[in-house]
């Protein structure tokens, strides 16, 4: 049972992260591949809050997704004033640096990871409420997530990718939008993360590494870039076809080489045969519900 | 809605191409000012440095005595600075009606955190610009492609919505590059009814046109640039009549 839990909790964070990945780089266009590092700073933040200052585990998650919300406005600030292509080259060199600091100082565990995080809810509530919490975590930030992106921000996004002169022309920040857009996308993946810590309870720097970000933007693409249930069908094909493989009956030797298959095969795959993912975009932003249209 | 903009000393060049030399230009309000001159004479240039697209070298843009120089484009466009593209530039993911939603002074999303947290006053000024948006539609006779996505429109369609657009922030000073071009019938009539209607409203305009019968029916005075110069101004009809002028445009 506890594996199934633990699939699902994976399941449902990889939901989190795949919808606040396509909130960036979908529907705002930011394009940047260093989701995971954000991920890892709201784990690593949470975790030693909790573990060496004695903050509570329930105060500490929060300030997990704040403190990864603050660094992605560091990263994003200087480069999207620039242009926007700055962002994924300072991004990656964020999450690159980001990572060997994790690796190479003492008080995150270094490269062997960070061991005894606090446990939350499940020693008092059992696994099931932390499935349950997590997938409450995962469906809130769809719904969130789905009302931006056909809001007036998400119409604001949608023109900015259209025509970002014609947009400013109109009196509208672009670069604050863009900002405020990847500091919201970088926020909700420390969330994930600090969830991820406290019920794993045990982190490594590899976990947060380029490869994640590649599975990432596979679920992202395969699934179905800028909609709301892309990501979600993604976030569960690409975690639940990997557990699902290693119950065939085939030797580790093939086994791992041909997980790495999948993720590079499949978006390959649908290169080819279907660009737009799974689910597709519509061509036109639809607004959620407008009162007295035509 | 009554403005007025001053342009004093505007310097800029592009490598050794002058697009502006020391450029002076005054827009009143409820005037139409026709800028004339052939192709690569350094209107369109003009309107990017006033719209703080491009930056001068130096030179002064004030808008009812507010210096604009060391503001970013989207804050003079909140001050009452509009233009419209010589390209149209709509975006073609949003329907007509959105495009123009885009475009108020005050936008619900501006303040990105408010409007996550308090959606309902979100709403509420989205209803106003609603409001806002479905009388600018009734000006420029759209209102029958309300819902249809900019990129299905036909081009004369385009161009007013161009126009429509950059009234939805209550311009104060309107810079028009084009309106005319690719555009006739109907929407011909519409775009000269709308700037009159603006004129009466005390907007100060700018008009960039190569549709003689439309300067002249329009402006109530006309500026000749070339090279980057103002080389002369005064009435239309003079402008027009002076030989030398008539030379420039069309060439030797």
């Amino acid at each position: 049972m506890d594996y199934i839990y633990s699939v699902v909790i994976l399941v449902g964070l990889s939901i989190i992260l795949a919808s606040s990945f396509n909130l960036s780089i979908g529907y705002g266009g930011l394009i940047s591949i260093a989701h995971p590092v954000f991920y890892a700073i709201g784990a690593y933040a949470s975790a030693l809050l909790s573990r060496d200052a004695g903050v509570p585990v329930v105060v500490s998650i929060f300030v997990g997704a704040l403190v990864a919300l603050v660094a992605s406005v560091m990263v994003a600030l200087p480069s999207l004033r620039v242009s926007g292509d700055y962002l994924m080259i300072a991004s990656i060199g964020f999450q690159l640096g980001v990572l060997e600091l994790i690796k190479n100082v003492n008080w995150t565990g270094g490269a062997g990871g960070l061991t005894n995080i606090p446990a939350f809810i499940a020693p008092t509530f059992g696994r099931e409420a932390y499935v349950l919490l997590v997938l409450i975590a995962a469906a809130l930030t769809i719904l969130i997530i789905y009302r931006i992106a056909h809001g007036p921000i998400g119409r604001a996004m949608s023109a900015m990718r259209d025509d970002e002169l014609a947009f400013m022309a109109l009196g509208r920040n672009a670069t604050s939008l863009k900002v405020g857009i990847f500091a919201l996308g970088s926020g909700i993946a420390g969330f994930a993360g600090a969830l991820y810590a406290h019920y794993f309870r045990y982190l490594t720097p590899e976990q947060f590494d380029i490869l994640q970000s590649s599975a990432l933007l596979t679920m992202v693409v395969v699934g179905g870039i800028r909609t709301a249930w892309g990501p979600v069908i993604g976030a569960v094909v690409l975690q639940v076809l990997p557990q699902a493989i290693a119950f065939l009956d085939l030797p580790t030797s093939f086994l791992g080489p041909l997980q790495g298959l999948l993720f590079t095969g499949l978006v390959l795959i649908f290169m080819f045969v279907r660009p737009q993912g799974l689910v597709s975009a519509g061509a036109v932003w639809r607004p959620l519900r407008r009162s007295g249209a035509a | 809605m009554s403005g007025t903009l001053k342009v004093r000393g505007l310097n800029k060049s592009f490598g050794g191409i002058v697009v502006a030399d020391t450029i002076d230009l005054d827009l009143h309000a409820g005037k139409v000012l026709g800028l004339i001159g052939p192709n690569g004479a350094g209107k369109t240039s003009l309107f990017n440095l006033i719209s703080g697209i491009v930056r001068p070298e130096s030179g002064t843009v004030e808008l009812d005595d507010k210096m604009l120089n060391r503001l970013a484009v989207h804050k003079r466009a909140r001050l009452g600075l509009s233009r419209t593209w010589q390209h149209v530039r709509l975006f073609p993911s949003l329907t007509v009606l959105d495009n123009l939603l885009i475009a108020p002074r005050e936008y619900s999303a501006d303040r990105l955190l408010s409007s996550l947290l308090l959606p309902a006053r979100s709403a509420r000024s989205e209803e106003g610009t609603l409001e806002r948006a479905r009388g600018v539609l009734t000006l420029t006779g759209l209102e029958s492609v309300t819902e249809t996505p900019a990129v299905d429109l036909t081009y004369g369609q385009q161009k007013l919505v161009g126009l429509a657009r950059a009234l939805m922030n209550e311009p104060r000073c309107l810079l028009l590059d084009e309106p005319m071009a690719g555009v006739e019938g109907q929407a011909y009539d519409i775009i000269k009814k709308v700037i009159r209607t603006l004129t009466d409203r005390g907007v100060a305009v700018c008009v960039v046109e190569h549709n003689v019968a439309f300067i002249r029916n329009l402006c109530d005075e006309g500026v000749f640039m070339f090279a980057g110069k103002v080389l002369a101004r005064g009435s239309v009809e003079d402008l027009i009549a002076d030989p030398r002028l008539t030379e420039l445009y069309f060439g030797t």
